[in-house]
């Protein structure tokens, strides 16, 4: 151990003490917890919500202060002056650290809106002001919770303002103390249970009015947490100033009394709404036996005359049936008329293919006739060196007694004709 | 009835819904006949719900059901 020492524990214990009185002498505010008293002297811690510091005051500084009587207790907000003391203790008795107080005075209004004021804006920041806002809130729950002090006339308000909405379900009461610094985690820990319980469907916080200071548990933040994270939606009457305590601020409704709370809890009127039912079943059977009637003329004439109704459909059916009969053969008929016509096309095509060989051999012996003619025309006979005798008309003249007769007649030879002179034989 | 409603507030506001409807005229006579039943079984919820707050009001206090609970086996 490379450290400076050994020193006797005494004096160490004496400079430790000279350092802390040589700090800063400050204010603190906080709670009172631990309060007890002696001849000598008062003992307290001063606490909040991340730490505590031990306090002690001598008896005769505490007389000179002239606090109110029962000012000095439990749960309340006190600012103490003073400084970091330590008791160095003696071979017998126990060493102590402690903060001096020479000065207390209650929190003031101002004091604690400060406080209030920091908390609020920190709780905002964190959203938590939103989560009960978004809650849905039944317009007639069955069952809600309340949280108050068990007597109370916020307790007695509260089912008044129940009563008058004629509403008679079922109140769970959290009773709680609702002023003290055991009243915060009560209330807390009330709102819990009532929330834990299935059917509660809204849950009532109140209290009656009273100072900032009155209301401080309110302002608890621990409380105001489990508020904001409440499954079942929370409704605030607490004191009669709206905005003033922080629950108000997270809860999903804050109200200024405990009668407008019940409005709260309980949306709808139930007297009011008994009464709009009634109107409604009226209206439906207006609208039912209304419906029947604004048709029963109707109904009245074909009843009147069926035979005639009869008639009437009688005849729009025929038509319809001709109708549709006439579409039908138009139809059909144009449906064979197409398939004729396929079936020509088809048919044409499969004969001229089946025609292909016949043609050919009608060719054939066309072209045999075509030569064997050629071999009797005249032209190939003149060709050879005989003239064929025709007379002015062209008929051929075939005897002498007809060449004579005509007297003049035409030879033709196979590369034309002259005219020629018929004269007597001299023989 | 066909489909209990969610809450009291959703059943009114259809019933509200039917009988504007009914209102208008426009509904034909099956329609009306149908939104005339169907607007019968709302009321009869509604009545049903208020009927349920209506008896009395019931007291409770929550250290006690909270004692039944943990005295409860379970």
């Amino acid at each position: 151990m490379d450290l400076p020492g050994p020193f006797p524990v005494g004096r160490y214990a004496k400079t430790l003490r000279d350092e802390l009185r040589k700090r800063a002498r400050v204010l603190l505010i906080g709670e009172i917890t631990g309060l007890r008293q002696t001849s000598k002297q008062a003992y307290f811690e001063l606490r909040d919500r991340e730490g505590a510091v031990p306090c002690t005051i001598w008896a005769n500084d505490l007389e000179r202060l002239d606090l109110p009587e029962g000012a000095l207790r439990d749960g309340a907000e006190f600012i103490a002056g003073g400084g970091p003391d330590y008791f160095t203790g003696s071979a017998t008795s126990s060493p102590a650290f402690s903060f001096r107080v020479t000065q207390l005075r209650l929190a003031g209004e101002g004091d604690l809106l400060a406080r209030l004021e920091a908390l609020r804006k920190q709780l905002r920041t964190e959203g938590l002001f939103e989560l009960q806002k978004q809650l849905a809130r039944p317009a007639l729950p069955k069952t809600i919770g309340v949280v108050t002090a068990e007597s109370g006339a916020a307790r007695r308000d509260l089912v008044v303002g129940l009563e008058r909405r004629g509403w008679r379900g079922t109140v769970i009461w959290g009773f709680a103390p609702v002023q003290d610094r055991r009243a915060a985690p009560a209330i807390a820990a009330a709102i819990q249970d009532l929330a834990a319980q299935p059917r509660v469907e809204a849950i009532v916080v109140t209290r009656g009015g009273g100072s900032l200071a009155d209301l401080w548990a309110f302002c608890d933040e621990t409380l105001c947490r489990t508020v904001a994270m409440s499954r079942v939606p929370v409704i605030s009457a607490v004191g009669h100033e709206r905005d003033s305590t922080l629950i108000d601020d997270v809860a999903a409704v804050a109200c200024s009394t405990p009668t407008h709370a019940a409005e709260a809890a309980v949306p709808l009127d139930c007297v009011t709404a008994r009464m709009a039912l009634e109107r409604s079943a009226a209206a439906l059977q207006r609208a039912a036996d209304g419906a029947v009637r604004a048709r029963t003329p109707h109904l009245a004439a074909l009843a009147r005359g069926p035979g005639r109704a009869l008639r009437r459909e009688r005849l729009a059916l025929n038509q319809k049936t001709r109708e549709i009969r006439a579409a039908s053969e138009r139809g059909v008929a144009e449906r064979l008329g197409f398939q004729r016509r396929v079936a020509g096309v088809v048919l044409e095509r499969a004969a001229r293919r089946a025609a292909g060989p016949e043609m050919e051999r009608r060719r054939d012996a066309l072209r045999r006739a075509a030569v064997a003619l050629r071999a009797h025309e005249p032209e190939r006979t003149l060709e050879r060196g005989y003239a064929l005798v025709e007379d002015q008309s062209g008929a051929p003249v075939t005897t002498a007694a007809a060449a004579t007769a005509a007297g003049r007649v035409r030879l033709r030879f196979a590369d034309g004709g002259v005219g020629a002179r018929v004269e007597e034989e001299d023989a | 009835m066909t489909e209990k409603p969610e809450s009291y507030e959703v059943a009114v506001e259809r019933l509200e819904q039917i009988i504007d409807r009914l209102d208008s005229g426009q509904a034909g006579l099956r329609e009306t006949l149908e939104l005339c039943r169907e607007g019968r079984e709302l009321v009869a919820y509604c009545a049903a719900e208020l009927d349920a707050v209506g008896e009395g009001l019931k007291e409770l206090n929550l250290d006690e059901l909270a004692a039944r609970l943990e005295g409860s086996p379970s």
